[in-house]
């Protein structure tokens, strides 16, 4: 099931969200129909509960959609979406969503740059509020906007969630399919770029700096899959340590990764032009939100020092207690 | 190219496995000092080894009708991960059991099998691993050390050199050339097995950096050995000695060779408390070591279904050599970061000894460049 899920996410995305629309929609333009496609294909229903008209996926089941996603750089916040409807239920709007990140006053949110919607969910004001209602305030793309709604924004409540989580999560997701399409825009371009009379994968320190690439996006994909283990307190079940581990571990995936793509596509890297950048800048903003690496990584240390120390109670039995590849039974 | 790993779980029983362990361990690691543990597969204790013999515990992968316990992969996987975490003593049985082991019941004879298993699995016999020579590191192909056929056996002479515990093992496996020149390369190596007590053998022991001689030099001057030292077939050595060292690189010990410093760490700033950057860093390895394990068995998982991931093994080792070598790296800093604080001096003998130690990490067993090469043609560069 896993892998007709794949396939089908990437032929959608491959057809109907070529890098062209991508580039269109960051720039705010329209969706040409693929949300349609995506509202079609049952994506974004798919992680509400059967009996509530969805699909019932786990995170873990659902994370195929969202590395395809993030292979093809869809700018549309899908995951965001099927999120709110899981939790919303009935009661969600028709329409894209996005969560929010708290700006420090009520009313006032952090959103992700150059991803279209109509709908944020405002975690400090508990509210799902509409987009168009938002005036901008500032921006720091390609990171982040900052939003400010007016008091009589006629929005909706949404339940109390740890949604600093369930974003954090699916930037692991998203950028663990970034980093495969990195790693496949990296090989080809040494293939077939040619220096001094070879292609450049023919120079040893290239080929050694794309193997730490491969090593990077593997590691990255695992601790996606790790972080999407359910059986955990989190909403959708997802598990607090785990994600925490996959957010830190990606983050640096991505930083290093995105080094050395940069670095092996030489100048060509640096154009508008060439697709690199749709990934490359995706995970920065990854990177950035919903937590970094470093707050995470806090967060997993404080949680290791919080527990007893046993006999052999020692990282081993941590990460085998909290952070193993399987459920916790 | 290769494709991502599925996530493996470790089987029920198999976890199961980890409580006896656990209860053996627990009788006899409080005793032995950190820095002693922080030796991890480099620590030598023969009666440690048979003590585990005792138990049945070694070769547990191997064939019953051999002696062995018959277990899975994922039985070993835990084996290794409980001793190795705690910083037990395994290297007088550690090569046999992880490589010369499984090489004599692939390749071997049956009189072989049935002479050096059963010897194995009792703890009597240890092995170690004669690859490298002066002139031949990574470039393994270039070995001189020759074996000439004389009467119904062999003639050897040449030598070894960074033989891994070779004073106190039985026999060793080498790759030697029987036939043709040097410039015939991988043609005509072939791998046998050398009883180290016949005469013409001289062990000369060599000092490490933390002033212990824990690798040696092994000069071989016309020693005679029976038909039966040949170790499958003649001139199959080059392939005989990649598939051993697949072995090497596929087991969870890739990740733990600095997990008692890791540990007496972390217990020290339960202790004492961390400040946010320290809670950070630990978080961190942390989050390194989950992402390790997850993959290390999903390369086992990948093994019990009977493929051999040679290309992702050598990924993981890479990876795992890498966290490996940045604990000690990060911990010198993190230690040193207030002046004000006294670290124990026990977690301080293991900082030291892990730290100076750790750049032969990824050397031993196939050097870092060499791995990223192998991932390179993994991926269809070269
Ligand atoms: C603690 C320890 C235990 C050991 N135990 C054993 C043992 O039990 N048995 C045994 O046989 N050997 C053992 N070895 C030896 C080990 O296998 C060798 O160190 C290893 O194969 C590298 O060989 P070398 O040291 O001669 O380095 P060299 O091959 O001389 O390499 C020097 C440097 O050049 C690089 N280099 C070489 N060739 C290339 C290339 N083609 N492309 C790019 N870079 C290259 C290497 O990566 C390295 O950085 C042990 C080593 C250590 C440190």
């Amino acid at each position: 099931m896993q892998e007709l899920l794949a396939e089908a996410a990437a032929e959608l995305f491959s057809r109907h969200c070529p890098p062209a629309l991508v580039r269109r929609l960051r720039a705010g333009g329209t969706d040409e129909g693929l949300w349609a496609k995506i509202e079609e294909a049952g994506f974004l229903d798919a992680l509400r509960p059967e009996a509530d008209g969805g699909a019932g996926l786990t995170p873990a089941e659902f994370l195929p959609v969202l590395l395809a996603a993030g292979r093809f750089a869809v700018p549309l916040p899908i995951g965001e979406t099927a999120i709110a409807r899981a939790l919303l239920g009935g009661a969600a709007p028709p329409g894209a969503v996005l969560i929010a990140m708290p700006a420090g006053a009520p009313l006032q949110a952090r959103i992700p740059a150059q991803r279209p919607a109509e709908w944020a969910v405002l975690p400090g004001d508990a509210a799902l509020l509409p987009l168009a209602d938002a005036r901008e305030i500032d921006a720091a793309a390609p990171l982040e906007r900052r939003l400010e709604w007016p008091e009589a924004s006629i929005g909706q409540a949404v339940p109390e969630a740890d949604w600093l989580l369930l974003g954090a999560w699916l930037e692991c997701a998203v950028m663990a399919g970034a980093l495969e399409a990195i790693l496949e825009s990296s090989i080809e371009h040494a293939t077939v770029r040619k220096q001094f009379g070879r292609p450049v994968a023919g120079f040893q320190a290239v080929q050694q700096q794309l193997s730490v690439l491969t090593e990077e996006v593997f590691a990255a994909r695992m601790a996606a899959q790790l972080g999407s283990i359910g059986g955990g307190e989190g909403p959708l079940g997802l598990d607090r340590a785990r994600v925490a581990a996959a957010k830190t571990r990606i983050g640096i995936a991505a930083r290093e990764a995105a080094a050395i793509a940069h670095a092996v596509h030489g100048a060509i890297g640096i154009t508008e032009e060439l697709d690199l950048h749709l990934a490359t800048t995706r995970l920065l903003q990854g990177r950035a939100l919903f937590g970094s690496a470093d707050h995470w990584a806090g967060w997993l240390g404080r949680a290791y020092l919080a527990e007893a120390a046993g006999d052999f109670a020692g990282t081993l039995d941590f990460v085998r207690h909290h952070l193993a590849p399987q459920e916790t039974a | 190219m290769i494709a991502a790993l599925p996530l493996g779980a470790i089987p029920a029983a198999d976890e199961a496995f980890r409580g006896e362990i656990r209860e053996f361990l627990r009788a006899r690691i409080p005793a032995i000092p950190p820095e002693r543990r922080a030796r991890s597969w480099m620590g030598f204790d023969a009666g440690f080894s048979r003590a585990l013999a005792e138990r049945g515990w070694l070769g547990l992968t191997f064939p019953e009708e051999y002696g062995g316990a018959g277990r899975g992969p994922f039985a070993r996987y835990v084996l290794v991960e409980e001793l190795l975490a705690a910083g037990a003593p395994v290297a007088a049985h550690w090569i046999a059991d992880r490589q010369s082991g499984p090489l004599i019941l692939r390749f071997g004879s049956e009189a072989q099998r049935r002479f050096h298993i059963p010897r194995i699995i009792a703890g009597q016999s240890f092995f170690c691993i004669g690859m490298s020579e002066p002139n031949a590191g990574s470039d393994l192909a270039s070995v001189t050390t020759r074996a000439v056929p004389e009467g119904k056996g062999w003639r050897l002479n040449g030598a070894k050199i960074w033989t891994t515990h070779a004073q106190h093992a039985h026999y060793m496996i080498a790759l030697v050339r029987t036939s043709g020149t040097a410039a015939d390369r991988q043609k005509g190596l072939s791998q046998i097995i050398v009883d180290l007590s016949l005469p013409g053998v001289t062990i000369n022991p060599i000092r490490d950096l933390a002033g212990e001689a824990h690798f040696a030099e092994v000069v071989f001057e016309d020693v005679l050995l029976g038909e039966d030292a040949l170790i499958g077939e003649e001139g199959a050595g080059w392939a005989q000695v990649n598939a051993e060292l697949a072995f090497e690189r596929s087991g969870p010990e890739r990740i733990f060779s600095s997990a008692v410093l890791l540990d007496c760490w972390a217990g020290y700033l339960r202790e004492r408390g961390a400040d946010a950057a320290t809670e950070r860093l630990l978080g961190r390895l942390l989050a390194e070591l989950a992402t390790l394990r997850a993959l290390s068995v999903a390369v086992t998982a990948r093994l019990v279904a009977g493929d051999s991931p040679v290309v992702e093994a050598a990924l993981v080792k890479d990876l795992g050599t890498s966290f490996e070598q940045a604990i000690p790296a990060l911990l010198t800093e993190a230690l040193g970061a207030d002046p004000e604080a006294v670290p124990p001096t026990a977690l301080l003998r293991v900082l030291g000894y892990t730290a100076a130690m750790a750049p032969s990490y990824s050397l031993r067993g196939g050097t870092r460049e060499i791995l990223r090469g192998m991932i390179a043609r993994g991926m269809g560069l070269r």
